[in-house]
Formats: structure tokens, C-alpha cells, sequence
């Protein structure tokens, strides 16, 4: 008994000296050296009411630098961003920076730095491979708490698909890590045998010892995507893909009960998978990868979601798939793309919100961002309403969806307004017998009305209003003005 | 029907479950609170004592998460003695009862109570007692319908032995949803600081009962007014009570004159506008349609907000003449504007039910109905099972299911079945984690209700039996053998998971 507890006090005591010698000799390489803090003087839009911004805030992060003599970091960490500094390790000077390529969806950014001695004597980082579970990895950044660079250590703790919160609505590929990482890290590189393994840029709240970094084929994806000088973004198959563990489902498609083969039971409107895919075919193999009957792959070692092995080609390439359908296996080519059907589902960055203000009427195009502008003090059954619209309809009702649902945001106080039954919040269905499919039917059906008054009618019981047109002929100018609208529409 | 329906139906939980909290309170700190009654209104030889009785109603729970399974609870409540050998009390806990008691003075013995008469949608109930002696020193009371000059209400009950007798201030008359239905009717709103009220404790002004509590949030207790309790009990002596109706359709407010302007109406602005007809549930003809303007109802002028002026309580919202001395089958006269010119139509009252609606609001004196084959469990879907997520169920329970609340039923979809859980089998492997799954057909048959799903389940295909789900965001379709294998998992299952039948049905829906 005495012996064991000896060796792992002697063996706790090597791997700290082993520890200390190993930081030193990271200190010897300075990969911190390429480390480089950013400051982002960020602005929002306000998204229920378009036309006005946020204040600036400060928001601090952490870059790297890679070849081509640019700095990599996280896309959320330049969001939104009216100026962008970057600063060398252990130099005060500020250089500013600009947004060259980001990927909303992988929530990476490169950016460029026009002065050129910003790179003077700065070694780009490596990529390297992806790391291995319990492997040893530390990130580097400038976390809140100080303004110095930080280190932390840690072990990969496991390798999934997790949701990019930056986006909210994607799941990509990602690494757990317990080395701390905290608000500033974001960004910062994680670093194993002098190569980046990761881009450090999210926490779970409330989940101790757990932060996550971006592996390298993600970053690798991001930046092949953009050698055409054009952010293209992962391709996504438009698949709901379902386990197929029960016999008598693989009895009755007369699959072999082999443990291979998960169920197509879902399909997004992506033209390109449905003349390839059907309801019901069984997923074999995706490339290289078989496909598990709880619709996994292998993937470096990892038991990980079969949708990775769609997100590893590049949009538009083709996937070979193996599949089985009408009781044979079949070999299919699937060309995968970027869909953006979802958008508004997801959070929407550094494009400003659309908008038509008419008689003081404030319409916008229903998202995401906007349902969390209107905050926890929005009525349930406002929120009801939007949350069908954004995330189911399109899945049980593909007629009836739209391809942009308009809300009306707001209504500006002013007397052509001033006996409107709603104020707001509301999805709109009709004007003036237009069917509102986009934020550019409204403009249009305001311009083609030939009645006194405009007729609007919103969805379910919410009914319906008028306008009367001269009246709001004369009062609009005056409710830009009163309001500091500089424009009626940014479309 | 307006569309604040949401919000009123929450202010109903939060009664409930305020109610709820305070039986709790006076089971653990009776003591406490007898000396704090004692000090507010112990009266001797007060005039209600005879007249006010505690009744006492134990009744099954149930547990719609294992439909199963059953438990008990006991409330207490405030009867008050009508002519007849009535005792009238609020509907409110008095469903799936199991046992009624009955007792005078506040203290003493308990008597066998029993219910003659109950409407869950006006919420009252009569119960009376075989028992001769109960009724020797008990004086019936009459209900007065007109309202005190003066603002001297007390709300009166019986508390630890002690009559409690409590000042109230006259707030308003409010139109508003039952605290068991969405019918809405005329309500007294008054604030007491009474504590824990809403058991069908009376108001009394000047000797007289003007209504009986039926629910309390804060200091504000609602209600149900002594006008609207005569005329239910006079129409259901007569025979004429056919149940609540209610109007079925939804308005709003004409106060914008671009949209009167619109809907060419000539002269003041006035009237409301109808804005969405669903199909009666009755299968009768809707006579109103969207952007009809209603000016008058059995005789009323309609306001731009909506509101009539009632002889007895002033301005009330229209909702109201649906339920004014008129009951379900009845015929509300209106006067509506429609393309540009008046006409006069005759609108019947459809009977509320809570089947009527896609999500039914209640499942009183039902047993939770469900259907079990090899671990998987299949339920209607009701506001009762959604409230097996708790007290914040509307946030809590799948978005999906609550959001079936705002939907309409229609002939092809009039009910809901979900697949509620699944009971881990070696039959069902690979669906164990699939729950709150709304069903659409099984083996190629629609299902709305738990004997479409019997008879669905009674021909598989194949040898299979094929489940399909409504189309949404989750899985829509399973696979599982029929048979043999299916027999002996549910046979399996009933045994391991202590379940005693592998279904329940109601009478009602067998039939």
C-alpha cells in the first residue's frame, strides 16, 4: 500500500517540474509573442427600431497571428465592430485593424493590420492536428482579471458537435477543455507541441471547469473556404437524420441488422438533397465515414454526429453517400451547399436590420435578434406566435411560410396613428390584399393602393387596421423628423 | 372572445395555485392563525352563523405524467344554506370527488354531504345532507342581486372554529373569464385582506348576500355575483339551464375612424368589429362575418371599446350578453352593419364544452385516459397534462404542445393524441428517449382521439405496426412489431412498471 501512494506522490511531483520545464520551453518558442490582444469598440443596432444604435462598447478579446500576415480570432469578437485595435505582446502601441474574411457560422474572423510593422518580428502560428482526448493543452489570451497575457492548462476532455452560440443556430465541431477559459480568451489560440490546436471561444454558464475551442478542421475549413477571397460558410444537407436501433424498423426496410445505417427522417426544403435524398432511405456511409445505427460516425477517434462528415466538404462539392433504399444499397452523389433558410432563426450580425416606416408604422423582418430585443417583457402569446413562425411552420406547413415574416414592430406616436388598435408586435399577414411574403411587399403595397384607406391585417386574432392615405401622405415627413428617422426604409 | 383570453386564463392559475398555498399554510399554522381571526371579527350571535356552513371535499389527484397512478387531497370550502335543503358553493375542487362532509358552527360533527347539482363552467355547485338533524338550527338565506349604496361588504366564512368576518371594499364589476371556463361573465372585484379566499365565501352588504368568492390574487378577491347565481339556479328550476354559451367569434374595438371610414360606416363612430368567425362546434351556420360591425346586442348600444351599459352594474364589456339571463341554445338579437347598411340577425348561443377546443381546458370527474402498448404510452392531449410540468407549465411543458392551445380544431383534426413516453422494453430499444410526440396516423389511419388509435392499432401492416407523427420539428415515424411480440411487451411492461391495466377510457369516449 505504501509503495503506490509514493509513486504518485513522486509522479504528481514530476509532472509539475515537467510542468514548469515544458512552460519555459513554450516561453523559449514565445508563441505569446504571435499572441495579440484586441479591443473592439463595438455598436448594435437596436433591432425594434432600426434605425437607432446601442452605445459603443468596449469589448476585449485575444488574436494570433497566421501566415499572410494576418491575425486570426473569433467573429465574435469583432462583431459589430466601428474600430478594431490590436496590440502586440508587451508593446502599448495601438494598431488598428480591419475585418478581412468572418464566418458568422464558425464564429472566426482574419483581420488585416494596415501598418505594416505590426508584423515586424512576429512569427505566424502553425496549425495543427486535431488533438487528441486527455491530451495536454494550454490556451493563451487576454482574459478579464488583468492586461497581461494569461495562461491556461488543461486536458481536451471530449470532441463533439456542439452549438456555436455566436450563431445559435449551427452545430459544429468542437473540443471540451477544462484549462479555464473566460470572457477575453475568446479568440486566443490553444496551443500543443508549438501548434494551434484550437481557437479558444465559448463557456458553458454554470458549468464549472468547461470551456471550448474551435478545432483545426473548422479553422482549416474557414480558411481553404476563403482562398477564393470569398466566405462561402459550411455547407449543410438540410438532413434530420434519426438512430435506427429497432428491429422492426430494420426488418421491415429488410436492412441487415448490422449496427450500420441511420434514417433519413427529415428533409429542409434544400432543392439539391431532395432530388438526391428521400424520406426513409438508411444513411451507410457518408465518404469515407460508415454511418452507425445512432447516426454516428468515427472521426479521428471520436464518436461524433454524422452530420460532420457533410460539414467537411466545402460548399457546393458533392458528397459520395452510400444508401439504402427499396430494399438495396445504392451509391449517390449529394452536392451540398450553404442554406440560409434559417437566418432569422440564428443571430444576424454586421448587417443592419431592415426596416419601412409608414404613418409612424414601424415594420421589420421577424428574427431572432429581434424577439430578444423585445426581452423578458414581451407578452407569452407574442412570443408564441414568433417562435412558431421562426422554427416550426417551415417544418409542418412549407405552403404557408414565408420567405421573410414581417412584423409590425412599433408605432411611432402621432395623430394619423393615434386610434390603431394594435401597437405593435404583431405579425402582419395582408396589406391592402397583398400578401406580405418580404419586407419589400409592404413597400409595394403601400404604393399600389388605390383606396382612401390602407388596409393592414395581421395573423390569427389580432385583426386588422386602417390608415387613412392623405392623412398619411401629409403627417410622414413630420414623423421621420420627430423621431430622427433619417430615412423611411433601409430595404 | 376577445383575444385577451391568455392573460386571464394565467390570472385563473395564479388563483389556483394561491389557493392551493394557503390550504397548505392552514394545515401547518392553524394555530397562528386562530388568534389572528379571533382578534379581527369573533362576533357573538352574528346573523350569518346559522347560515353559513364549512364543507369539506376530498377528491382524487392525478398524476398525467403516469396516468396510472392516483393520490389524494382534501379542501376545505364555504357552503351557504339556500332555501330547499341547498347548500350553494363553487364548483372549483369539487370534481373526481371521492367523499363530501359537512359541518355547522365551525366546530363539531361532520355530516355526510352529497352533490345535487354541479356546472363547472359558471362554477357552482349545490350540495345538500339526507341528514334531518344537520338542517334543525339552519337558516337559509336569499341572494340580492342589487348593490349596496354604501361600500360596506364583508366576505364571511368559518375559520378555526371562529366566524371570521372581514371588511371589503367595492372595486368594480369586471367581464371576465371563469376561473373553470374562458366564458366570460359579469365578476365583483373586491380587496379584503383576507388570506386565502376563493372556497365560495359569501359577500354580504346590508344583510344581504351580493355573491360568493371564487378566487383571490393578492388582496383582490373576484366575485361570481349574486344576479348571476339567481338566474342560473331560477333558469335551471324551470328547466331551461342548458349550460353557458358563449359568443364564438372574436372582435375588437372600432376605435379608429379610418377603419369605420373603411367599413362605410355612416354617423358617430360606434360599434365593434368582428374580426375572425371560426366554425361553430355546434356545426351550425355562423351568421356573423369578418368586418361585420355589431351596433347593438338584444337591444344595447355597443361602444367603440366594446361596452354596453347594464341596467344593474353599469358599463360592461358585450361579452356579458352572452350570458345575461341567456344560456346555451338561447337567441341574442343584434343589429350589425355590413356593407354599408344595417341588418338585423338572429344569433343562437353554441354550449361551451371544454371538448370544443383542440386542447381541452379541463378533464373534470375523468379518470386521466391513456392507451399502453409495449412501453409506449399514448394520452390525449389537455391542459391537464400539461400541467404535469408544474406550476410554470406554460413555460415549462414543449413549446410545441402548449402552442397546440392557440389552434383551432377542426372535422379532420378534432382532438389530440401525443405519445407521451415511452416505458424502456427490449421491443421498444432505440425509441426510449422519444416523448411529447403528437400523433397523426397509425398504420395508415388518422388519429385524433385514443379509440381511433384502438381500432388503428387493430389493423398493423404487414406485422407492423407503423406510427406516423404530426409533421414538426422531432421524429415522425416508428416502426414496431405487431403481434405476439407486442402482447408479451405490454404484458412485460405492466408488470415492471407496477401498472395495473394497459389502457382507461372514459364512458364518454367509449361511447
Amino acid at each position: 500500500m505504501r509503495l503506490p501512494f509514493l509513486q504518485a506522490v513522486l509522479q504528481k511531483s514530476l509532472l509539475v517540474l515537467v510542468g514548469l520545464f515544458w512552460l519555459e520551453v513554450c516561453q523559449g518558442a514565445a508563441p505569446e509573442r504571435s499572441v495579440v490582444q484586441i479591443i473592439t469598440f463595438e455598436q448594435q443596432p437596436v433591432w425594434d427600431a432600426p434605425w437607432r444604435f446601442e452605445a459603443v462598447r468596449r469589448m476585449g478579446g485575444s488574436g494570433f497571428v497566421i501566415k499572410g500576415r494576418r491575425v486570426m480570432t473569433n467573429a465574435h469578437v469583432v462583431s459589430w465592430g466601428r474600430q478594431i485595435i490590436v496590440r502586440r505582446y508587451q508593446d502599448p502601441r495601438p494598431y488598428e485593424a480591419e475585418v478581412e474574411y468572418v464566418g458568422h457560422d464558425c464564429d472566426l474572423a482574419v483581420l488585416t493590420v494596415q501598418d505594416s510593422r505590426f508584423f515586424d518580428n512576429l512569427e505566424p502560428l502553425e496549425l495543427g492536428e486535431l488533438p487528441k482526448v486527455r491530451s495536454a493543452v494550454v490556451t493563451y489570451g487576454y482574459p478579464a482579471g488583468g492586461e497581461e497575457i494569461s495562461y491556461t492548462r488543461g486536458v481536451v476532455s471530449r470532441i463533439e458537435l456542439e452549438t456555436y452560440a455566436h450563431i445559435g443556430n449551427r452545430r459544429l465541431l468542437s473540443v471540451q477543455t477544462d484549462a479555464a477559459i473566460n470572457p477575453g480568451n475568446s479568440g486566443g489560440p490553444v496551443i500543443q507541441d508549438d501548434r494551434v490546436v484550437g481557437v479558444a471561444f465559448q463557456g458553458i454558464p454554470g458549468l464549472e471547469n468547461a470551456g471550448f475551442f474551435i478545432p483545426p478542421p473548422v479553422i482549416q475549413h474557414f480558411l481553404k473556404d476563403i482562398e477564393d477571397k470569398h466566405y462561402d460558410g459550411f455547407p449543410n444537407a438540410g438532413l434530420r437524420v434519426t438512430e435506427l436501433q429497432n428491429p422492426a424498423y430494420r426488418s421491415l426496410l429488410q436492412l441487415p441488422d448490422d449496427s450500420i445505417g441511420a434514417r433519413i427522417d427529415g428533409i429542409l426544403p434544400v432543392p439539391s438533397t431532395e432530388k438526391v435524398l428521400k424520406f426513409d432511405d438508411v444513411l451507410l456511409r457518408v465518404g469515407p465515414y460508415p454511418v452507425a445505427d445512432d447516426g454516428t460516425i468515427l472521426y479521428e477517434g471520436n464518436r461524433v454526429s454524422a452530420a460532420l462528415a457533410f460539414q467537411l466538404a466545402q460548399n457546393g462539392e458533392c458528397v459520395p453517400l452510400q444508401i439504402w433504399r427499396d430494399r438495396r444499397q445504392q451509391e449517390v452523389s449529394l452536392p451540398v451547399y450553404r442554406y440560409d433558410g434559417d437566418h432569422a432563426g440564428g443571430y444576424q450580425y454586421d448587417i443592419l436590420p431592415r426596416y419601412f416606416v409608414y404613418g409612424g408604422l414601424v415594420f421589420t423582418p421577424l428574427s431572432l435578434d429581434y424577439m430578444r430585443a423585445l426581452g423578458r417583457g414581451a407578452r407569452e402569446t407574442d412570443t408564441a406566435d414568433f417562435s412558431y413562425e421562426l422554427y416550426y411552420r417551415r417544418y409542418e406547413n412549407i405552403a404557408s411560410a414565408r420567405t421573410e415574416p414581417i412584423v409590425l414592430a412599433s408605432v411611432l406616436p402621432d395623430a394619423v396613428n393615434a386610434n390603431l388598435s394594435v401597437r405593435g408586435r404583431t405579425l402582419v399577414d395582408q396589406i391592402n390584399g397583398i400578401r406580405i411574403d418580404k419586407l419589400e411587399d409592404v413597400v409595394r403595397a403601400f404604393d399600389s393602393c388605390t383606396n382612401a384607406q390602407d388596409l393592414i391585417q395581421f395573423v390569427q386574432h389580432q385583426g386588422f387596421d386602417c390608415l387613412a392615405r392623405t392623412e398619411v401622405a401629409k403627417a410622414n415627413e413630420g414623423i421621420l423628423k420627430t423621431y430622427g428617422i433619417a430615412s423611411d426604409r433601409r430595404l | 372572445m376577445m383575444a385577451s383570453k391568455d392573460l386571464l386564463m394565467m390570472f385563473g392559475w395564479i388563483n389556483r395555485s394561491m389557493k392551493c398555498w394557503t390550504v397548505c399554510i392552514l394545515l401547518v399554522e392553524a394555530a397562528c392563525f386562530s388568534r389572528a381571526a379571533e382578534s379581527v371579527a369573533q362576533m357573538v350571535n352574528n346573523p350569518w352563523e346559522h347560515s353559513i356552513v364549512t364543507i369539506e371535499v376530498s377528491r382524487k389527484k392525478y398524476d398525467y405524467y403516469q396516468p396510472w397512478s392516483r393520490r389524494t387531497s382534501q379542501t376545505q370550502k364555504t357552503g351557504l344554506v339556500l332555501d330547499d335543503r341547498q347548500i350553494l358553493t363553487t364548483a372549483d375542487e369539487m370534481f373526481d370527488r371521492t367523499l363530501i362532509r359537512l359541518q355547522k358552527n365551525g366546530r363539531g360533527r361532520w355530516w355526510l354531504g352529497e352533490l345535487t347539482w354541479i356546472d363547472y363552467h359558471a362554477n357552482l355547485a349545490l350540495v345538500t345532507t339526507v341528514d334531518a338533524e344537520f338542517w334543525s338550527d339552519l337558516k337559509p338565506v336569499t341572494l340580492k342581486g342589487e348593490m349596496p349604496s354604501e361600500n360596506n361588504l364583508q366576505i364571511v366564512r368559518w375559520r378555526n372554529g371562529n366566524l371570521e368576518n372581514r371588511h371589503a371594499e367595492f372595486n368594480q364589476f369586471i367581464v371576465r373569464e371563469g376561473q373553470l371556463s374562458s366564458v366570460s361573465h359579469v365578476l365583483l372585484e373586491a380587496d379584503c385582506d383576507i388570506q386565502g379566499a376563493g372556497w365560495g365565501e359569501p359577500v354580504v352588504a346590508n344583510s344581504h348576500v351580493i355573491g360568493i368568492v371564487n378566487a383571490q390574487a393578492d388582496r383582490t378577491c373576484i366575485a361570481i355575483p349574486a344576479s348571476f347565481i339567481n338566474d342560473i339556479l331560477e333558469a335551471k328550476k324551470s328547466g331551461k339551464f342548458h349550460g353557458l354559451g358563449y359568443f364564438h367569434f372574436y372582435w375588437q374595438p372600432a376605435a379608429n375612424p379610418a377603419s369605420l371610414a373603411r367599413l362605410k360606416l355612416a354617423g358617430d363612430p360606434r360599434g365593434v368589429i368582428v374580426i375572425q368567425v371560426p366554425d361553430r362546434p355546434d356545426g351550425g351556420e355562423q351568421v356573423l362575418k369578418t368586418q361585420d360591425l355589431i351596433l347593438q346586442i338584444d337591444g344595447f348600444d355597443i361602444d367603440i371599446q366594446g361596452d354596453y351599459e347594464d341596467p344593474e352594474y353599469g358599463h360592461l364589456m358585450l361579452e356579458n350578453l352572452s350570458t345575461r339571463s341567456k344560456w346555451a341554445g338561447d337567441e341574442v338579437k343584434m343589429k350589425i352593419w355590413r356593407d354599408g347598411k344595417p341588418i338585423d340577425i338572429t344569433y343562437r348561443l353554441p354550449k361551451y364544452d371544454y371538448s370544443t377546443s383542440l386542447v381541452p381546458m379541463a378533464t373534470y370527474d375523468r379518470e386521466p385516459e391513456y392507451l399502453m402498448i409495449g412501453g409506449l404510452v399514448f394520452q390525449p392531449l389537455s391542459d391537464s397534462y400539461l400541467q404535469s410540468w408544474g406550476n410554470d407549465w406554460k413555460h415549462r411543458a414543449p413549446f410545441r404542445l402548449t402552442y397546440y392551445r392557440t389552434e383551432s380544431p377542426d372535422k379532420d383534426r378534432p382532438a389530440l393524441v401525443l405519445l407521451s413516453q415511452v416505458l424502456p422494453d427490449p421491443y421498444n430499444i432505440g425509441y426510449q428517449d422519444q416523448r411529447c410526440l403528437v400523433v397523426d396516423r397509425v398504420n395508415g389511419q388518422r388519429v385524433s382521439r385514443l379509440p381511433d388509435l384502438r381500432a388503428a392499432l387493430d389493423k398493423p401492416v404487414n406485422g407492423f405496426h407503423v406510427i406516423e407523427f404530426i409533421r414538426s420539428d422531432s421524429l415522425r415515424k416508428m416502426v414496431l412489431l405487431a403481434g405476439d411480440p407486442q402482447r408479451e411487451a405490454t404484458t412485460r411492461v405492466l408488470k415492471r412498471y407496477g401498472i395495473n391495466e394497459p389502457l382507461h377510457f372514459a364512458p364518454e369516449t367509449e361511447k
